[in-house]
C-alpha cells in the first residue's frame, strides 16, 4: 500500500532516452531549492481542500445532523475555520505557519505536541530499520557480487525482489505468529508508554524493524551488487589483485568504498519510505508513530490531526530526498541529477 | 464481484503481445521459464478459487457453529472469531483483490498510456506538464496521497481502485514518454507524417503498437504493485468492508486474536505472499523475453 507504493523503486524500463545536457551543479541545487516551497504550498492547498472542503462542511460533520447552524457556526469559530474560500485557505495557512495546529477532535488535546511525540517514535523506529536496511543491504549485495551468476546469487536475486513485493502487514503477521506467539521472544503489541525501559523499547521495535527492512533491503541489496560488480571489473581492482594485497584488504578498502555511492540515492530513498511510510507496519504492531496516527486520524475524521500530519510527513520526506541529492552529488561530482530525473 | 472483470486484464494483456512480436517465439520463450509458468499456475489458481466458490455456493460467509476452531477435522485452516470456515473465506479473498488491483492498472495504463504518447510526440510544454504534475504527486509518500483521498471521497473499494489508478498513470507514462522518444526518431513516424496521416493515427495506429512492449511490461510491473497498494489499503480498512473476505481485511480484524487464533491471520497472509510473487515473477520473466 502506499508504503506501498512509495516501495516502488521506480523500475525503469524504458529504453534510451534521448541526449541529456550538462548543466552547472549550481543551477542544479538552486532550482531543486526552489521546487520545496512550490511543491510545499500545492500540498498545502491539496491538503486543505481535501480535508476541509471536499467531504462537506467539517463543523456539521463533526457535530452531527442534530446540530443546530448556530452550534455549528460557533464550533467553527472557536477551531478557526473560516469556510471553502480563498480567505479561509489564507487563515488557515496563516494560523498553521504561526505553529497553531488546532485540537485534536480524537484527544481533546493541542495537536503539535501530539505530533512531536508520534515524529519522534517513528524517526526512532526508521532509524532502527535503516540500520538493518543498510547493514543486511550492503551484507546480501556483496555475498551476490562475490558470486555472481551462480545459484545462490540468482535465488537470493528472486528472493529479495519477491520479499520487496510482499504486503508489510503479511510478512510482519509470519514474524509475529512464529516470534511473538510461538516463541515468545518479542511483545504482541508494540504499544510506547513514557516509562518503558530502553531494552523493552528496543524489544518492542525489533518486529516491527525487521519487517520495514524485509520491504526495502531488496533495493538496496541490488544497487551494493550492480556497484559492486562493476568495481570487480575495473582496472584498479586487477590492479590490487596483481599487486598481491590479500582479499580481506582489496575489499574493504578498495571495493565497498567505490561500489557504495550508486548505493548512497536508493538508501535515501529508503529512509523517507521508512520514516514517511510507515502506516501499515506501525498499525499492525500498534506502534505509536505517525503512521498509525495518520490512519486513526483519516478513520474518526480527527481533521487538525490529519492535515498536520501530511504536512509534516510531506516537508519531511521533500527535504530528506534533497538533501539525498545533494550528498549523491558531494559523493560524485560527476553525477547529474537532472538527467537521474528524467528517467 | 463480477467475473468478467477478473478475467478481463489477463486477457486484454495476452492478446496484446500476441499482436506485437513473433507469436510463437515470445510463448515459446516464456513457456520454457519454470518461474514463469509456476507463477501464471498460482496466478491462474487464485483467479479460479473465488469463481469456482461462487458456482459452489460457498460465499466465505456460512457459520459453522464452532468458534476459533484450530485447523483440523473438517476445516483445513480452522474456524474465525465467528466460526467461519478460514479455508473457504481465503480462498475466497482472491476475489476482492483480483477485482481492484487489475482494475486500478487497467486505469492507470489507458490514462498513463495516454499522457505518455502525448508528452513524447508533442513534447514541449504538454511534456513539461506531465513531468512537473509526476513531481507534485509522487513527492509525498504514496501511502499520504491516498490517505488524503480517501479522507475526501470517503473509504470504499472503487475510490481505492481510482486513487492507485491515478497515483500510477504517471509512471506508466514516464515510461512510454522515453519509449516514444526513441520511436519518433525512426522513418516510419517520418514517412507517416509526410503522408500527410492524422495526428491521432500516429499516435495510437502507428505509435502505440511499437511501445507495447514496453506499456506491457511496465503494466505487469504496476499490477504487482497495484496488489501490493490495495492490500495494504484495504488491511488499514480503507478498502473492502467487512464481511468482506478480502485478506488485508481478514488480517486486520482478525490481528486482535493472534494469540488464541494464529491461524486466522497466517493464512490469509501466506495466500496474499503466493499472489504478489507470482505476479511479480510474471512481470520479470515477461521483461527478460520482451526486452531482450
Amino acid at each position: 500500500m502506499a508504503t506501498l507504493i512509495e516501495a516502488d523503486g521506480g523500475v525503469y524500463t524504458g529504453t534510451a532516452v534521448s541526449s541529456v545536457q550538462r548543466r552547472p551543479i549550481g543551477r542544479i541545487i538552486a532550482r531543486r531549492l526552489v521546487q520545496v516551497p512550490i511543491v510545499l504550498f500545492i500540498v498545502s492547498v491539496l491538503v486543505f481542500w481535501l480535508v476541509q472542503v471536499v467531504p462537506g462542511d467539517p463543523g456539521r460533520s463533526v457535530l452531527g445532523p442534530y446540530a443546530t447552524d448556530a452550534q455549528v457556526a460557533l464550533w467553527k469559530e472557536q477551531h478557526g475555520i473560516v469556510g471553502a474560500s480563498v480567505e479561509g485557505y489564507l487563515t488557515w495557512l496563516g494560523a498553521f505557519l504561526r505553529g497553531d495546529w488546532g485540537i485534536s477532535l480524537l484527544y481533546n488535546e493541542p495537536v503539535r505536541p501530539l505530533i512531536t511525540a508520534w515524529l519522534i517514535n517513528s524517526m526512532t523506529l526508521g532509524v532502527y530499520a535503516f540500520v538493518l536496511v543498510v547493514v543486511f543491504g550492503i551484507a546480501l549485495g556483496l555475498f551476490q557480487a562475490f558470486h555472481q551468476g551462480r545459484r545462490s546469487d540468482r535465488g537470493l536475486t528472486i528472493g529479495l525482489v519477491s520479499l520487496s513485493a510482499i504486503p508489510e502487514f503479511a510478512v510482519g503477521t509470519v514474524l509475529l505468529v512464529v516470534f511473538s506467539v510461538f516463541l515468545g521472544w518479542f511483545p504482541v503489541y508494540s504499544g510506547i508508554l513514557p516509562d518503558t525501559t530502553l531494552s523493552d523499547r528496543l524489544r518492542a521495535m525489533t518486529l516491527p524493524a525487521f519487517t520495514l527492512m524485509a520491504a526495502s533491503v531488496g533495493y538496496v541489496a541490488r544497487m551494493v551488487r550492480a556497484g559492486t560488480i562493476e568495481t570487480l571489473e575495473s582496472p584498479f581492482y586487477r590492479t590490487a589483485v596483481l599487486k598481491g594485497l590479500r582479499e580481506r584488504q582489496i575489499v574493504s578498502n578498495h571495493v565497498i568504498r567505490n561500489s557504495l555511492v550508486p548505493s548512497v540515492a536508493v538508501l535515501g530513498g529508503q529512509l523517507a519510505y521508512l520514516i514517511g511510510g510507515t502506516a501499515v507496519v506501525e498499525t499492525l504492531f500498534s506502534y505509536p508513530g505517525i503512521g498509525l496516527a495518520s490512519v486513526v486520524a483519516v478513520q474518526r475524521k480527527d481533521i487538525f490531526v490529519l492535515e498536520a500530519v501530511i504536512m509534516v510527513t510531506a516537508l519531511a520526506s521533500i527535504v530528506l530526498l534533497l538533501v539525498t541529492d545533494l550528498i549523491y552529488m558531494a559523493l560524485d561530482p560527476r553525477i547529474d541529477i537532472s538527467s537521474r530525473n528524467q528517467q | 464481484m463480477s467475473v468478467i472483470d477478473i478475467k478481463l486484464a489477463p486477457l486484454v494483456l495476452s492478446k496484446a503481445s500476441r499482436t506485437v512480436t513473433k507469436p510463437q517465439g515470445v510463448g515459446g520463450k516464456l513457456l520454457r521459464r519454470p518461474t514463469f509458468v509456476l507463477s501464471v499456475l498460482i496466478l491462474g489458481f487464485w483467479v479460479a478459487a473465488p469463481v469456482v466458490l461462487a458456482f459452489l455456493g460457498l460465499d466465505g460467509l456460512n457459520r459453522t457453529g464452532g468458534v476459533n476452531q484450530p485447523p483440523g477435522g473438517g476445516h483445513p485452516f480452522g474456524t474465525d472469531n465467528l466460526g467461519r470456515d478460514v479455508f473457504i473465506r481465503t480462498l475466497a479473498g482472491a476475489g476482492p483483490i483480483l477485482t481492484i488491483a487489475p482494475a486500478a492498472t487497467a486505469i492507470a495504463t489507458v490514462v498513463g498510456a495516454a499522457m505518455g504518447l502525448a508528452a513524447g510526440y508533442f513534447r514541449g510544454i504538454v511534456d513539461d506538464l506531465l513531468m512537473r504534475s509526476f513531481d507534485i504527486l509522487h513527492a509525498l509518500p504514496g501511502i499520504i496521497a491516498i490517505l488524503l483521498v480517501t479522507a475526501a471521497f470517503g473509504r470504499s473499494p472503487v475510490t481505492i481502485m481510482i486513487a492507485i489508478g491515478i497515483f500510477f498513470a504517471p509512471i506508466i507514462a514516464r515510461t512510454v514518454r522515453s519509449a516514444v522518444f526513441v520511436e519518433t526518431g525512426k522513418q516510419y513516424v517520418e514517412s507517416a507524417r509526410s503522408q500527410g496521416e492524422s495526428t491521432w493515427r500516429i499516435l495510437f495506429v502507428e505509435l502505440l503498437p511499437n511501445v507495447a512492449p514496453t506499456l506491457i511490461v511496465e503494466a505487469t510491473i504496476r499490477l504487482g504493485f497495484a496488489v501490493f497498494a490495495s492490500a495494504g489499503l484495504s488491511f488499514l480498512g480503507l478498502g473492502a468492508q467487512p464481511p468482506s473476505p478480502d485478506w488485508g481485511l481478514v488480517v486486520s480484524q482478525n490481528r486482535i486474536f493472534i494469540q488464541t487464533a494464529w491461524w486466522s491471520v497466517t493464512f490469509p497472509a501466506l495466500a496474499i505472499m503466493t499472489l504478489v510473487v507470482a505476479v511479480n515473477l510474471i512481470a520479470d520473466n515477461l521483461r527478460e523475453v520482451l526486452q531482450s
